[in-house]
């Protein structure tokens, strides 16, 4: 279980937030835009400089989480203790919300791979997982949530479904599940799952958190399609629908909307946080119309 | 079945050194080894625009396509150890220097090497410079044991030719200016700092310089300036302040410095080593 946080900053409100790109730093700062929470990525605020001087400014009005993409939670040659160290002086900083990492590995022989790469679904995977997730805890004093990834492949010797993976994690550390409404959509797609087993398989008092995004479709020469996630583009009618699927299930929880390719205006990433806005708020009156039931 | 480290060492070895037999042989049926082709490709791209961030001037040098060329064959000498990307690639300027297909473009590597300056300037900490009141709270004797800590974003660099001009043509777009370089003209010596403005690369004449870098290694300040040469123009100019304390009193105002120890004194003369000062 993870130690107790010390003074913990104002919440994440149960409300859509987006993911904070450099391009809308100043943006920001101007409009102040009517959005709850802001999400950045903690490999990007590690330096001293413009970035941390931008983000100092707007933490000031925007509760803010930090999303880690560098800590390979599943490296088997240990976590980086320089970069574990690094990620706490930034949440020393920054006084973030939230902090989450994903359910993945980077590194491999000291080489770190710029990318969130699949684990083989073991019990020996799993045992690797929890205790670096204890391990981070451990240093940041506070609850993590991790996240599930999107994957486009699977390995032989992998025995434990996904969705237990995840929900094993979380019921050995305590930590919660940053639940990727898309990621679910995206590997489901790619290795042939039904998203809503997946859904239905995490325990929803876990859930603190949910990703949305786009993706891109790639076809592949036997006539198949394999879906990217990269963030690239409005969230699809699909993950939408899956998305309510898991406001219902967990019932309202805070969402972020993640764009990272072709960066659009923030106005755009606006609408689509009023979008989940609205869905959200159904589903915030769904669960009081159940609880006055 | 292959361990976690087994596979991820197999992993690896696909991503940068391009041997995917191993990692494909761990694949679950029906999952084609061209799937390791995604992963690779995010690794070169993602680390690809790392260096670009980090050498736009050399990228605007020789080009997209060289630089892309150039780059697979740097990550895969030099891959990254760790998430924190704006540390990456303090190697590519040596690695430019022994890069034959670039050979003609003999700056380049200086080019690259005033970058990396300047993106370490970048992304140097916040720290406050030096109150200059705790220096002025020092004996007299106490000031020359004085041996100042430079800030973080400090780079001192010397080139064969004039990089700083074509570090700034490049980046700013301006033909006229690069059109004027003369790569005969000589050596330059160039401070790299954070400054009120950002990362400012000024030019020092040498004298200059190496008063400087002595302050910079933490040399006591009795030893700068005994040991540092006088302002190579004359003191006849009839400019005011021309001299060692002029320079020293500019690099205190422009906060580059941003803390001193005082040397030991021992019969051999001072040693930068000890006491620190609150």
């Amino acid at each position: 279980m993870p130690p107790a946080a010390t003074n913990p900053p104002r919440p994440i409100p149960v409300k859509p937030g987006i993911g904070l790109r450099f391009q809308h730093h100043q943006a920001v700062l101007d409009v102040r835009p009517d959005v709850a929470w802001m999400e950045v990525h903690t490999e990007n605020y590690m330096g001293g400089g413009t970035p941390l001087r931008y983000l100092d400014a707007i933490r000031r009005d925007y509760p803010i989480s930090l999303h880690g993409v560098g800590l390979s939670l599943g490296s088997a040659e240990g976590l980086d203790a320089a970069h574990l160290e690094r990620i706490r002086r930034v949440a020393e900083r920054v006084e973030p919300a939230l902090m989450s990492e994903h359910i993945a590995w980077s590194i491999a022989n000291g080489t770190y791979l710029a990318d969130l790469l699949p684990l083989p679904m073991t019990e020996e995977a799993l045992a690797v997982v929890c205790r670096h997730v204890d391990q981070v805890q451990n240093h940041m004093k506070r609850r993590i949530l991790v996240e599930n990834p999107s994957t486009y492949l699977r390995f032989r010797h992998s025995t434990i479904p996904e969705w237990e993976f995840m929900a094993a994690v979380a019921a050995r550390t305590g930590c919660g599940i940053l639940c990727d409404v898309n990621n679910i959509y995206v590997s489901a797609h790619n290795h042939g799952w039904d998203a809503s087993t997946y859904l239905a398989a995490l325990p929803a008092a876990a859930i603190g958190e949910i990703h949305l995004a786009g993706h891109s479709v790639r076809p592949l020469p036997d006539g198949s399609t394999l879906r990217i996630d990269d963030h690239g583009s409005h969230v699809i009618a699909e993950v939408w629908a899956l998305y309510r699927e898991a406001l219902a299930r967990f019932g309202p929880v805070p969402t972020l909307i993640e764009w990272d390719t072709d960066v659009p205006p923030l106005d755009v990433l606006l609408g689509e946080a009023d979008h989940a806005g609205a869905l959200l708020a159904s589903a915030e009156q769904e669960a009081r119309r159940a609880d006055a039931a | 079945m292959p361990t976690l480290l087994e596979l991820q060492r197999a992993m690896r070895a696909s991503l940068v050194d391009r041997y995917d037999g191993p990692a494909a042989a761990m694949l679950a049926e029906h999952v084609p080894a061209d799937r390791l082709n995604i992963y690779r490709n995010t690794f070169i791209t993602g680390v690809t625009k790392a260096l670009r961030l980090s050498y736009p001037a050399v990228h605007r040098l020789v080009g997209n396509d060289f630089f892309e060329g150039a780059a697979a064959l740097f990550i895969a000498q030099h891959p990254p150890s760790a998430a924190y990307l704006d540390e990456y690639g303090a190697d590519f300027p040596q690695f430019l220097r022994g890069f034959q297909p670039a050979a003609a473009l003999e700056y380049l590597a200086d080019v690259a090497r005033l970058e990396w300056a300047v993106n370490r300037a970048i992304h140097a900490a916040d720290v406050e410079p030096l109150d200059l009141a705790r220096l002025a709270a020092l004996s007299p004797e106490d000031q020359v044991r004085v041996c100042f800590v430079p800030h973080p974003s400090i780079a001192l660099l010397c080139a064969d030719h004039p990089v700083d001009v074509i570090w700034r043509g490049v980046l700013g777009g301006d033909d006229a200016a690069l059109a004027a370089v003369d790569l005969k003209a000589g050596p330059v010596a160039l401070l790299v700092a954070h400054g009120a403005a950002g990362v400012e690369v000024s030019r020092l004449d040498a004298a200059a310089w190496r008063f400087a870098a002595a302050l910079c290694e933490g040399r006591p300040l009795s030893d700068v300036f005994a040991e540092c040469p006088h302002p190579t123009l004359p003191r006849e100019r009839g400019r005011v302040g021309w001299g060692h304390e002029v320079w020293l009193a500019e690099h205190l105002a422009a906060g580059r410095f941003i803390d001193f120890r005082l040397a030991s004194c021992d019969a051999t003369g001072l040693t930068a080593s000890s006491e620190a000062v609150p």
